[in-house]
């Protein structure tokens, strides 16, 4: 059973707050004679309601571009020199058995011409010209590690700290510990085609209760949000007068129970939801953004078109003041030897997947930082590039390289780091992280203390219990801060 | 959880204790060489997590004095005096195994440094102020918290208000009630408290005809027939089925991979539904899931069924994909003992595999005595393609009817497959002779174009037939089989896996059970057993303190809303006091003495006082209990996702029985993955087609998928099913606008309304007809006369909207009446 700790549950003065802010459109004379007389001990009602921080926070929003399959390090953003140098030979001291399959041991330089860029000089492929304008602003993660070595474990320690499904992902924890700043929408959506491998375990909210979940939009689906829209012969008109009946029938139910506050908070979730259907078709019609935008995310091109909507999408979402957007990002394609759920899994032809990826996501996700930066939205919004592990420095057959938790590199950029900022290393061939290592703990405490929580206060108590997302490790990483 | 993270704690198990060794002499280069080399080391890389400066001594390592390095942390001695290979300090510093120090590799000329100096005796000035004591659990004080202690029979109390008892249940009840100078509210009336104990027991409504029948009974035994009634319909089974799987971890998927298909799942479901429906006495329930297959069975169904009960231990989240075969098998254990543990114990023992419990009486050795029991009895294997690893299966015995049946089955399967490759090799004959005659054609004439049309035809009817035959090969065994449990070929003692590593063993424990609940020693376990058969007798035991206590506060909360302990999955330190101690021991012993019969129970529950007051407000009792933790009157719930489903089906008449059966429509090609069985990865299914049926079947045998991809995952996913890698016996009830527009849009709410709707024009013509009609269909009461006058009024105003169409009119008043809180609340 769960229970709320003193910190992240909600006292009463919050729920009322909420329901007197709520504005409601009738009936909040109603609610709040519903609520009073209530007692302190009542059950919570609204725990979506914003919550303070455990001090200001630098960062009100999270977009997380992930990149689904695992890119490679070697490939993207960790140039290895001694690794161009030494492509046949063998690798010391590769671990052949590190990724899902075998490896030969042999090093496989990295097929992309590669240059610097910005003030900070840093090493850029060329399958990300785009991006590579925006290395200044990037603040880069070389040393991140974590434990499993296949997608779906992967994708669940990464977004849950821990390699065991069950528990809540980061998304979840930090609508529980700030709340939602707009109630029309979900806090917490996760953008995705096809849907990757771990599906709902990577944006669950685990033992937390349900309003923490995410809501997943499938770009694939016509109706974007489940249930969202009204059957074809059923009006506006039609259901608006069904809901007024169903609210004075709600009522009456209520009056006679008039302690029972989730009551009220069920009479109001009607309205939430009758509000959503004007609000999420709003927020996510992408036919109110200028051709000038379409084009500059290149939602016009066929290839970066899915990526391009979703990385508008969350821009669109952010603004209206969702907290957290993850985007699952790329698309397979048949000809390059990847899967459509895993589509930087390149376990066979490294050069023409990369490339593929690269063109499918890199106009996007510079838009998305260009965009963001124009808005003045940057500075209170997080922007992550990564996915669930590197690959191995040595080959696996001839072009292909297998997966790797040893050492990867994510990026964030935006408000609260340091633009340009390369921290913590691999080795000379980027095969394991070595200096400044960075477990995903780590990367947790940093993401929420930028949120400004205190990732060791905040927690959740499961079956007599004191759960955190960080478990019992985590550190913040105070270089890297602005 | 990360195990290897969370050792706070040192054991007393940490092998072989150097302490004391002094080196035989400390020469001054000696000293000087630790003084240069090695101190400034570990007081730049270790001292901020290994000495008093850390705010946690992780691993329970210090190394700011020599004591602490001698005599280690969880992971045994940091250095061996003189053996620098075995010492562990040096392994974690050349990251094997560990990776000490954790943010990156120390210089080799370092490491080399610290060899040397292990190799000289390791000299080291530094002396401990404080070494921190091992703790150790004292199980005799323990033994004095109330869960703990033996189950009592208590006396049920006297009270003032001497007419409101109808059992020893109310007397409890109100005696509490009249030390505070409170009293219950009145009874609820006779349709809520029909429609309350109908959802209660079956998880649907009373239909309108069981409603009149009740209504019409004004015997005294009108209520005792109802609930007779209910506990022996297979409803009750399928509810009560379903509250157990919560406990279970069951899906239809294995882990949360690749969809890979948990073939078997589906008949320890229909284990439990038979179970509940036919009151299985619930000692005997426990041991056939731990135990079943050590069991003796006088009849071949009665083998079968025992083996079939041991698939709690099987289904489940298990990373199979997990290519470390030692720490899937190490994870699979924790999740069984944890499993056991929440179930049947109420105790967090999934803490216990790191480190001795914080909050309660429970050692390692506890968690690795049970943990060797299933340890013995492998349950998962590694498939021979891939890194995979599947669930084990069980065939099941047959009777000799049931093999006779089977065996026709597969027989008329066979001339399936026979008649596909036979058309297979058909159309491959007339595509050869007509490519034949092709080439034979020179000339791009009609002849070509149509010889050319006709192959192409063939082709096209060729390709699915590889797939359709593949899949036709691949499930051609009907033989029953099981997820099951079986003793392994080793059952043996196992050692303590130091912070969960398997790869850190330590002392071995015997097998054995939790020391704290017990009452003496283990029976010893026969040779070549692994004691499961022991363990599930303790379980079951009378005098075990926890299982009964634990299993009839389970019940208590699904009846109640809350248990009378509310932290149903935990009665630790941690956990909850009873609100009324007494009442549980009542309960629980009541419950023991009629042969742990569920049904007698749940009976004895629900036609008590209290089980029947109503959920209205009382001003005294709401101010000195708002929590109604004394029970003045009934808690209102909020049906389950499964019960909502269901109530619709019911509502408009299609719920169709079941009698149970695979979830997964493993029969539809389209379903399935690659079946080639060579790939990296097994098979996997998607719910692209689902059976006709199951759109009007309950929603227990619809197949649960752990990645929610199925439409019911997602319903079910609304209303707070408890995520299936986690174990709950209680579900939250949250309240979130996905679940208003479900119910507002969602087409199945519109579908079943629309058959309530049509049912009601065609059988009544008088718009007040129709309305009590709807009333009770849905409500289960008679209309007020306010709501008849506003339904009335709803409905004039709505014909313009609707341009008077009927069947509309009547359709959005009855989606409206679905979508409320009364229809989705039992009160």
């Amino acid at each position: 059973m769960f229970n709320y700790n003193s910190a992240g549950g909600l006292a009463l003065p919050h729920r009322r707050r909420f329901l007197q802010e709520a504005g409601l459109g009738f009936g909040s004379v109603a609610l709040a004679s519903l609520l009073h007389g209530d007692t302190a001990a009542a059950a919570p009602v609204d725990q979506l309601a914003q919550k303070p921080p455990h001090f200001p926070g630098k960062v009100k929003s999270i977009i997380w571009l992930f990149m689904t399959g695992g890119p490679s390090q070697v490939d993207t953003w960790d140039y290895k020199p001694e690794l161009q140098k030494r492509d046949g030979q063998p690798l010391a001291g590769s671990d052949p058995k590190t990724g899902f399959f075998t490896t030969s041991g042999k090093c496989l330089k990295s097929p992309f011409k590669w240059q610097q860029h910005g003030q900070s000089g840093s090493w850029v492929p060329e399958i990300f010209p785009h991006l590579s304008k925006h290395v200044d602003k990037m603040c880069f993660l070389h040393s991140m590690y974590l434990k499993q070595n296949n997608h779906a474990p992967a994708a669940i320690e990464l977004m849950c700290g821990t390699n065991r499904p069950g528990l809540p992902a980061l998304g979840s924890w930090m609508v529980y510990g700030l709340g939602t700043q707009n109630q029309n929408l979900p806090a917490y959506v996760v953008l995705h085609d096809t849907r990757p491998r771990g599906d709902d375990q990577i944006w669950s909210s685990g033992f937390l209760p349900k309003s923490y979940q995410a809501l997943a939009l499938d770009a694939r689906r016509k109706e974007a949000i489940d249930n969202l829209a009204r059957d074809g012969k059923h009006t506006d008109a039609q259901q608006r007068s069904q809901l007024d009946l169903i609210r004075q029938l709600n009522q009456e139910h209520a009056d006679v129970r008039p302690t029972q506050a989730d009551l009220a908070a069920r009479i109001n979730s009607y309205e939430l939801a009758y509000r959503m259907q004007m609000a999420a078709p709003e927020a996510l019609d992408l036919t109110r953004e200028s051709k000038k935008t379409h084009e500059l995310y290149g939602l016009n091109t066929l290839a970066c078109s899915t990526f391009a909507r979703q990385c508008l999408l969350a821009r669109r979402l952010v603004e209206r003041g969702v907290r957290f957007v993850q985007i699952f990002a790329g698309k397979g394609t048949s000809t390059d030897g990847s899967v459509n759920d895993v589509p930087w899994d390149c376990h066979t032809e490294l050069d023409t997947n990369h490339r593929s990826c690269g063109l499918h996501t890199d106009q996007p996700a510079a838009a998305l930082l260009a965009d963001l930066q124009n808005r003045g939205l940057l500075d209170s919004t997080l922007v992550i590039w990564g996915g669930e592990f590197g690959r191995t420095s040595d080959s696996q057959g001839a072009k292909g390289r297998d997966h790797n938790p040893n050492g990867f590199t994510i990026w964030l950029a935006g408000a609260g780091v340091k633009g340009g900022l390369h921290y913590g290393a691999t080795d000379d061939f980027g095969y394991k992280a070595t200096q400044n290592k960075v477990h995903v703990n780590d990367l947790h405490a940093t993401l929420l203390h930028l949120l400004g929580l205190d990732h060791t206060k905040l927690t959740a108590r499961f079956n007599g219990r004191d759960f955190r997302l960080t478990d019992v490790g985590g550190e913040v990483l105070k270089p890297i801060l602005s | 959880m990360n195990r290897s993270l969370i050792c706070l704690l040192v054991l007393q198990f940490a092998g072989p204790m150097a302490a004391g060794q002094e080196p035989a002499a400390t020469t001054k280069e000696q000293l000087d060489f630790f003084e240069s080399k090695i101190r400034p080391v570990l007081v730049e890389h270790c001292y901020k997590c290994h000495a008093p400066e850390a705010k946690i001594i992780k691993g329970g390592l210090r190394l700011d004095h020599r004591e602490g390095l001698l005599k280690g942390g969880d992971t045994g001695a940091a250095i061996v005096p003189g053996q620098p290979a075995k010492s562990l300090l040096v392994k974690a510093m050349k990251y094997d195994g560990l990776e000490m120090p954790p943010k990156g590799k120390l210089a080799e000329s370092v490491i080399k440094d610290f060899e040397t100096w292990i190799t000289m005796g390791a000299p080291d000035p530094r002396k401990s102020d404080d070494v921190p004591k091992a703790r150790t659990i004292d199980i005799e004080a323990g033994r004095k918290f109330w869960a703990f202690q033996p189950v009592a029979d208590p006396t049920p109390p006297k009270v003032k208000y001497t007419e409101w008892p109808r059992d020893s249940i109310d007397r409890f009840v109100l005696s509490r009630l009249e030390e505070k100078g409170l009293k219950p509210v009145t009874d609820a009336n006779r349709y809520t408290w029909l429609r309350r104990v109908t959802f209660d027991l079956t998880g649907l409504p009373p239909s309108t005809r069981e409603i009149d029948d009740y209504i019409r009974d004004t015997s005294p035994r009108a209520r005792e027939k109802v609930v007779d009634r209910l506990l022996a319909s297979r409803a009750y089974g399928e509810r009560w089925a379903r509250h157990w799987l919560d406990l279970t971890g069951y899906a239809d998927m294995m882990g949360t991979s690749n969809n890979v298909y948990a073939e078997f799942a589906w008949r320890y479901r229909d284990y439990l539904i038979d179970a509940f429906h036919k009151d299985k006495p619930f000692d005997r329930f426990i041991r056939e899931q731990i135990a079943g297959d050590l069991m003796k069975a006088d009849t071949i169904p009665e083998r079968a069924e025992n083996i079939t009960a041991t698939g709690f231990l099987m289904v489940g989240d298990v990373e199979i994909v997990e290519p470390d075969k030692a720490k899937l098998e190490a994870d699979h254990i924790d999740t069984q003992v944890s499993k056991i543990g929440t179930a049947f114990l109420g105790m967090t023992l999934g803490c216990v595999r790191c480190h001795d419990h914080k909050f309660d009486p429970i050692a390692l050795t506890d968690y690795y005595g049970i943990a060797g029991m299933l340890r013995s009895s492998p349950s998962t294997h590694k498939i021979p393609f891939g890194v995979w690893s599947l669930l084990n299966s069980t065939d099941l015995p047959e009777t000799p009817e049931q093999r006779e049946a089977r065996l026709k089955i597969e027989a008329d399967y066979e001339k399936k497959i026979t008649a596909l490759k036979a058309e297979q090799s058909q159309l491959a004959m007339e595509k050869k002779t007509v490519e034949a005659e092709l080439a034979k054609v020179m000339k791009d004439d009609a002849k070509k174009t149509e010889l050319t049309k006709r192959r192409d035809e063939l082709a096209g009817k060729l390709n699915p037939l590889v797939g359709l035959i593949q899949h036709a090969e691949f499930f051609r065994s009907k033989a029953p089989r099981a997820f099951a449990m079986h003793d392994g070929d080793k059952p043996a003692d196992m050692p303590i896996y130091i912070r969960g590593n398997p790869y850190a063993p330590g002392a071995v424990v015997p097998r054995g059970v939790v020391q704290v609940a017990s009452w003496g020693k283990l029976p010893e376990i026969p040779k070549g057993q692994s004691g499961r058969l022991q363990l599930a007798d303790w379980l079951a035991d009378r005098r075990n303190p926890l299982t009964a206590r634990v299993t009839v506060n389970r019940v208590w909360q699904k009846l109640f809303g809350e248990g009378l302990v509310r932290s149903v999955d935990y009665f630790g330190a941690r956990g909850e006091m009873p609100s009324h101690p007494e009442l549980l021991d009542h309960l629980a012993t009541r419950f023991m003495n009629h042969g742990w019969s569920q049904k007698k129970l749940i009976r004895a529950i629900v036609l008590s006082r209290v089980y029947g007051l109503s959920g209205l407000n009382d001003e005294s009792a709401m101010k000195l209990d708002p929590d109604n933790r004394l029970l003045w009157r009934m808690n209102r719930q909020r049906l389950e996702a499964e019960a909502i489903r269901d109530s619709l089906l019911a509502v408009s008449g299609e719920l169709q029985p079941s009698e149970g059966g695979p979830g997964l429509v493993l029969e539809e090609p389209a379903n399935c993955g690659d079946l080639a069985l060579k790939g990296v990865n097994p098979p996997n299914y998607t719910h692209r087609k689902p059976r006709a049926s199951q759109e009007y079947q309950r929603t227990i045998y619809l197949p649960v998928m752990r990645t929610n991809t199925t439409d019911t995952d997602r319903i079910r996913n609304y209303f707070d099913f408890v995520n299936p890698a986690q174990i709950a016996g209680q579900r939250s009830q949250t309240v979130v606008p996905t679940q208003s527009l479900f119910l507002m849009n969602n087409d199945l709410f519109r579908k079943r309304a629309r058959v309530v709707t049509d049912k009601l024009i065609s059988q009544h013509a008088q718009p007040e007809e129709r309305l009590k009609q709807l009333w009770l269909t849905i409500y289960n009461r008679p209309m007020t006369n306010e709501e008849r006058d506003r339904a009335l009024k709803f409905l004039a105003e709505l014909s313009p909207l609707v341009q008077a169409n009927e069947s509309l009119l009547w359709l959005e008043l009855c989606h409206a009446l679905l979508a409320s809180n009364e229809f989705v609340f039992r009160i």
